[in-house]
């Protein structure tokens, strides 16, 4: 068996997708009312079209990814933690927990921890600058959006 | 006459103290977001929604305006010393600007992008205002089956002229379309696509996507990098002044990329990119010195700078005219006025005649700010591009935390910015292009409400698209810009089978 180009395990994967989302749009319910068109037309289309374009991106010839090259492969020989992939999965994992404890810990404290955290592990080694810069923005922002934009934001355990 | 009368009420409301404050905010704020590699008008615009929300609405559009041509301006900027555009918009800058700074000449490559900008902009709002009152009049005997035929051209025409496949184009854009349906129907109140999800009735909020698909996603991008960038290379800025004979050589350029800017930035989908591209290269045609493009001529930074700044006003007239963005940024525009509670479209002209000439005329100042800014500050500005990239990254985050959780309140938000963070990266890694996804996301809504419309008028009869001779053209011009370029692509294939 022939291996599969990228082009063709998209497809793949979108033409799952398509089958789910059809799956889906066939269990919308009908308006009561007869209508000449109803709440499931456009999804059916759409899902349809899906399956239409993954069909033919199976077919397409996967030509070379502008950026895909600029990947830090030198890194890649690293530290498995500092890898261009691990930066990526540890900064989603540090936003999923910022989302998590924004309101119990309070915006200034989350977002600064958040932000001192990730400069310090992306290789900023100035610490003091990096705390007093996070720590600035973060004020910054909090008194613009609570005192002059009236926008609430979670206090958490600081009592301001 | 009435123009000028609109103009000068226009005036009245951008001269306004906190307006003039709000300019001068937006150009500084977008030149400094523009400068900095990979950060392009659409993130800067949508890190900007969040400030916006609490303000008059002619205040916040005027705010983003500047933004915006304040950040294809900026982008020059990293293009001339760095050789790396931060705006897609400016990489035919980088062709003779950087050549430029390499010979020493930095400062006079940053001038006469200063100065080409100044004039492709002012030009460009000129024709502005003369064109789009007229085309919202136009625009007013748009009926649904129009604006749906004028979607699925605005639609087609950003994924035909994207350089990536025009597939995983239309892919984007049916993705995108398909995030925006998501909720409660507002004509029957049914829900699709919810998951028994309370946090998705009211649908996905344009912010999180935007925020998520560019801002969110570029930090990805850059830390698959290595996070680090190039350093800026010192005291290469040099003199800032032109001679006489360097003005009469630009003059021409500046003036045809202007027009020709302007009018490439009206049709949808094409926009800064393919006006600066196109600028450039019809300088070079007519160029007696054509050879030396690309090589440090001063004509092929001025053509494209005119250009792209033209085109970026130009793009307001289909926004505003008839409330259909024709490119990603003005999409995320669009947004931003939806969030704000104004609807662009040809009643904007009499229902909010404030937002609509108080932006016309900020753009003039603006473009005078441009130029005050940009060249007693641009080595000053330029100083940003030694904030380490480590930190800056950070505060990108920050930025978009703070911008989707002020708009929702809600943790589920951030976590769905996360999943689009995520989508955006993958989009970018596979060669998928993101601008049709978020004009689709734009669109969907209206586009789906329009078609149902339409059929419900004619009671389900499908011909309406093509009964009427406007609908009929759109659509006649939406298939043509999908099944040209591939007809290109084939006869470009043969040419070379054959050489």
């Amino acid at each position: 068996m022939t291996r599969l180009n990228v082009n063709q395990w998209l497809a793949l994967v979108l033409a799952l997708l398509a089958a789910a989302y059809l799956a889906m749009a066939w269990q919308i319910p009908t308006f009561p009312l007869p209508r000449p068109v109803d709440s499931d037309l456009f999804p059916k289309v759409l899902g349809v079209s899906l399956l239409l374009l993954a069909t033919l991106l199976f077919f397409e010839k996967p030509s070379a990814i502008a950026g895909a090259d600029e990947i830090d492969h030198e890194a890649t020989n690293g530290p498995l933690l500092f890898t261009p992939w691990a930066r990526v999965i540890v900064t989603s994992l540090a936003i999923a927990a910022y989302a998590f404890l924004l309101v119990p810990l309070g915006f200034v404290l989350a977002s600064t921890l958040l932000c001192v955290g990730l400069t310090a592990y992306y290789g900023y080694r100035r610490h003091g600058v990096n705390l007093a810069s996070s720590l600035g923005v973060v004020l910054a922002l909090y008194l613009t959006m609570t005192r002059v934009m009236d926008v609430y934001l979670p206090t958490g355990v600081l009592p301001f | 006459m009435d123009a000028l009368n609109n103009l000068m009420y226009g005036f009245g409301i951008a001269l306004e103290p906190i307006n003039i404050a709000y300019v001068f905010a937006g150009v500084f704020a977008g030149t400094i977001i523009g400068m900095l590699p990979g950060l392009g008008p659409i993130s800067a615009l949508a890190l900007m929604i969040p400030i916006t929300f609490a303000m008059e609405p002619s205040s916040g559009l005027i705010l983003m305006a500047g933004v915006y041509y304040g950040a294809i301006f900026g982008g020059s900027t990293s293009s001339i010393l760095l050789n790396a555009p931060g705006v897609a918009g400016t990489v035919a800058t980088s062709f003779d600007g950087y050549p430029m700074a390499k010979q020493g000449m930095a400062g006079k490559a940053l001038a006469i992008a200063a100065y080409a900008s100044f004039i492709g902009g002012t030009v460009s709002v000129v024709f502005l205002m003369l064109v789009a009152p007229l085309l919202s009049k136009v625009a007013v005997s748009f009926g649904p089956a129009e604006y749906f035929a004028l979607m699925v051209l605005g639609l087609t025409a950003v994924v035909s002229l994207s350089d990536k496949s025009l597939v995983k184009g239309l892919i984007a854009a049916v993705i995108g379309v398909m995030i925006s349906i998501v909720g409660i129907d507002t004509q029957t109140g049914t829900e699709r696509f919810t998951f028994n999800s309370i946090q998705l009735l009211d649908g996905i909020d344009f912010l999180v996507v935007a925020l998520g698909i560019f801002a969110l996603a570029e930090v990805f991008y850059m830390l698959l990098r290595g996070g680090g960038g190039k350093e800026v290379p010192r005291n290469v800025i040099g003199s800032l002044k032109l001679s006489r004979s360097e003005v009469k050589q630009i003059a021409g350029p500046i003036s045809r990329s202007s027009v020709l800017g302007f009018f490439t930035g009206v049709l949808p989908g094409a926009g800064a990119t393919i006006g600066s591209f196109l600028g450039y290269s019809m300088e070079k045609r007519l160029a007696k010195d054509g050879d030396t493009f690309g090589k440090g001529n001063i004509k092929g930074v001025a053509a494209p700078e005119a250009a792209n700044n033209a085109a970026c006003t130009g793009s307001f007239v289909p926004l505003l005219t008839l409330g259909v963005p024709g490119s990603g940024t003005t999409a995320v525009l669009l947004g931003a006025l939806l969030v704000m509670g104004v609807t662009p479209g040809p009643m904007m002209l009499e229902q909010r005649p404030d937002v609509f000439w108080g932006v016309i005329a900020s753009m003039y100042i603006g473009n005078i700010f441009l130029l005050v800014l940009n060249l007693p500050l641009i080595p000053l500005i330029a100083k940003i591009l030694d904030l380490p990239r480590p930190l800056l990254l950070s505060m990108i985050l920050i930025f978009c935390m703070i911008g989707v959780y002020g708009m929702s309140f809600s943790v589920f938000d951030l976590l769905l910015l996360l999943g689009f963070g995520l989508l955006g990266l993958g989009l970018r890694l596979f060669g998928f292009p993101t601008a049709p996804l978020i004009l689709a996301l734009i669109l969907g809504n209206i586009m789906e409400e329009s078609m149902r419309r339409a059929l419900q008028i004619s009671g389900g009869d499908w011909t309406t698209f093509i009964d009427k001779p406007i609908s009929l053209s759109l659509l006649v011009i939406a298939t043509l810009s999908l099944g040209l370029p591939l007809l290109k692509k084939r006869r470009n294939k043969a040419a070379a089978a054959a050489n």
